[in-house]
């Protein structure tokens, strides 16, 4: 390759839409694949924690996470029906076209957390992101110590990736833990906020040498946080990624600068000593 | 020191010059009142000319930052669809930029070439800009009220980053090479070698310009040092606030501001058209995420925002350079009165305030 050559960064690549699971009301997962093999493969080497700029034609484009791990055969996003751009691709049906572009952003250091235990705590679509680090923890196990996942939604009809959950609950040393703000249909298992799992007799989440994911939506952030400060860890063992509006994914639109950081190339994925100092709203 | 001289009536002929050599040329006018603008010169109006004049509103930023700008077309067809990238790659010449508005390019570069990606868009106009810097020596003409680019150290005399440098000695002009590609053009008969005291008659033009500006005081060090350390207090953000009306206009006239907005728009029956257009960080929509979420509801969040991503030290380290030219645009178009100078002001006065009292306290 020509080295003076620059890539054009803001070039998409056609990608194809295989097929389409819904997970909860106005949330859906999206299986797809690049046209081109070689971009393919190029792509799959991402990291957990990193995201990607997907294009709906003449709708615009938006970054959302990158929810399978690396490890996984497959490439899919979970998106939720928000704007004009999610709901194009709501829309979208099996064999039409799209594009995408990346993978952007730091990512989680995993490499940098063997030896340590994770504790993962997710609300509602939080869990979309740490999905794929907990995937990525499970087929790497032997390199890390205890894991724990914290999993809390709206009612038991919100709770994501229900396969998974189950799948992870069954998987010998990890342990998983649900809640629901209000139970519904028979559900059995705890009722109240994520941070009410923490106490739950028999839950003993380990503090020293341990690295908290925590992502989910704002109030949940500051009440899980103060709940982790409270047990003892410390600021710089909290991660999580943020989200915020961007266009380009690579440090040049400026709309995702807070602070010092340009989100979507220093971050997504900050500790929670780095988010304080950044100093805007989560 | 690669520098020609050459007489006043020849000086245009540098626009044929670079006319002939396939650039298309961009060159300062006057309008129909007092405004000024760039415009592409012509045949017919090259004789219109103006050397000395206000710097015109919009910054020549837009010949290589439009406002508006292609990215790509899609094709689609019968489920298939290609992707194309759309590049600009004209020759430009801007004849006549301003030391001020040198330095703003200079900036664009390092930040749009700048860290892990490069803007392959920003790089390709870039590539084919030749730059024709006029150094601003007449007080009444050429400084208006509110320069105060030698506050911002970028002029009057522009001390890199240009391809030519003319200055008016008074009888004639002084030109200076500042890449190979505006030296090659001392080989025309228009330029002739210079003396000694050509080069001590610039710095005497110089040294008096200097002393000519109105706006000498907007002294960014310590607001600098302020902002970096995070001292300015949240009252002094809230006054900035509560006096920005949210036009976005001094993003929009900035030689040094970078941002933009992306956006698709249908342009045939089966043909779509991404844009990038400028964006502005004074507007509510800036940062609020689909759904509604907005990390900056407080107007002062905002301009905080934009002072601090301006002047915070980590970005100048990063690009080399305060993202402020001190072209005094923003004071022209703020109905506020919080261009950068009064900012600077406003900062450095409080804090300085505060930092007094506390001394006394402790």
């Amino acid at each position: 390759m020509n080295p003076s050559a620059t890539e054009n960064v803001y070039l998409p690549k056609t990608a194809v839409l295989d097929r389409i699971v819904c997970e909860i009301p106005e949330v859906k997962t999206f299986y797809w694949h690049f046209e081109d093999r070689a971009e393919q493969q190029a792509f799959q080497h991402f990291r957990p924690g990193q995201f990607a700029e997907v294009s709906l034609f003449g709708v615009g484009e938006f970054p959302t996470s990158l929810p399978p791990s690396p490890t996984e055969p497959e490439t899919f996003f979970t998106v939720r029906q928000v704007g004009s751009c999610t709901s194009a691709l709501h829309h979208l049906k099996p064999g039409e076209k799209f594009a995408v572009r990346g993978p952007y952003g730091n990512g989680f250091p995993m490499e940098q957390y063997y030896g340590k235990n994770l504790v993962f705590v997710a609300g509602g679509i939080g869990l979309i992101p740490l999905r794929s680090c907990i995937v990525y923890a499970i087929k790497h196990r032997s390199k890390y110590q205890q894991i724990q996942i914290f999993h809390g939604a709206k009612t038991p009809k919100e709770l994501m990736y229900v396969p998974n959950l189950q799948e992870w609950s069954e998987s010998p040393g990890i342990e998983c833990y649900l809640t629901v703000d209000r139970a519904q249909d028979g559900w059995s298992g705890n009722v109240g906020v994520v941070g009410s799992l923490f106490k739950k007799p028999g839950v003993q989440v380990p503090v020293d040498n341990t690295v908290a994911f925590v992502c989910g939506p704002p109030i949940m952030f500051r009440f899980v946080i103060k709940d982790l400060m409270a047990m003892g860890f410390e600021e710089q063992n909290i991660v999580s990624t943020l989200e915020r509006y961007m266009k380009c994914g690579v440090g040049k639109c400026g709309h995702c600068c807070i602070g010092m950081a340009y989100v979507c190339v220093d971050g997504p994925v900050f500790t929670y000593q780095q988010i304080k100092r950044l100093g805007e709203d989560i | 020191m690669r520098a020609r001289i050459l007489n006043r009536d020849d000086v245009v002929k540098i626009v044929d010059l670079l006319r002939r050599q396939g650039y298309e040329v961009i060159a300062p006018f006057r309008g129909r009142a007092q405004d000024t603008c760039f415009d592409t010169v012509t045949d017919q109006n090259r004789e219109q000319i103006e050397l000395h004049l206000a710097n015109p509103y919009y910054p020549p930023k837009r010949f290589v930052f439009p406002p508006i700008e292609h990215l790509l077309k899609v094709h689609r067809q019968n489920g298939d669809v290609q992707i194309e990238p759309t590049y600009q790659e004209a020759k430009r010449a801007i004849f006549g930029i301003r030391s001020c508005d040198v330095a703003g390019i200079y900036h664009l570069d390092r930040f749009y070439l700048g860290r892990d990606h490069r803007d392959i868009y920003y790089e390709k106009r870039r590539a084919n800009l030749f730059l024709v810097n006029f150094v601003c020596t007449d007080p009444d003409r050429d400084i208006s009220d509110d320069c105060f680019c030698v506050c911002a150290d970028t002029g009057p005399a522009a001390h890199d980053h240009f391809d030519l440098q003319l200055m008016d000695l008074g009888d004639e002009f002084m030109a200076v090479a500042g890449t190979a590609a505006g030296e090659a053009l001392f080989g025309d008969a228009i330029f002739r070698k210079g003396s000694e005291a050509d080069v001590a008659k610039r710095r005497a033009i110089l040294n008096d310009v200097r002393k000519r500006f109105k706006q000498t005081t907007s002294w960014f060090s310590a607001t600098v040092r302020y902002i970096s350390q995070g001292k300015v207090l949240e009252k002094t953000w809230e006054e900035v606030g509560n006096r920005c009306l949210e036009c976005g206009g001094c993003t929009y006239v900035c030689p040094a501001c970078t941002c933009f907005t992306v956006s698709d728009r249908q342009v045939g029956p089966n043909e779509i058209e991404r844009v990038r257009v400028w964006d502005s960080c004074a507007l509510d929509g800036f940062t609020r995420m689909a759904g509604g979420f907005n990390p900056r509801r407080a107007v002062h969040d905002r301009r905080n925002r934009r002072f601090f991503r301006k002047l915070a030290h980590y970005f100048i380290q990063r690009e080399l350079s305060m993202a402020c030219v001190g072209c005094g645009r923003c004071v022209q178009v703020c109905h506020g009165d919080i261009g950068m100078p009064s900012v600077v002001e406003m900062i450095r006065r409080a804090t300085t305030e505060l930092e007094k009292n506390e001394s006394v306290s402790h």
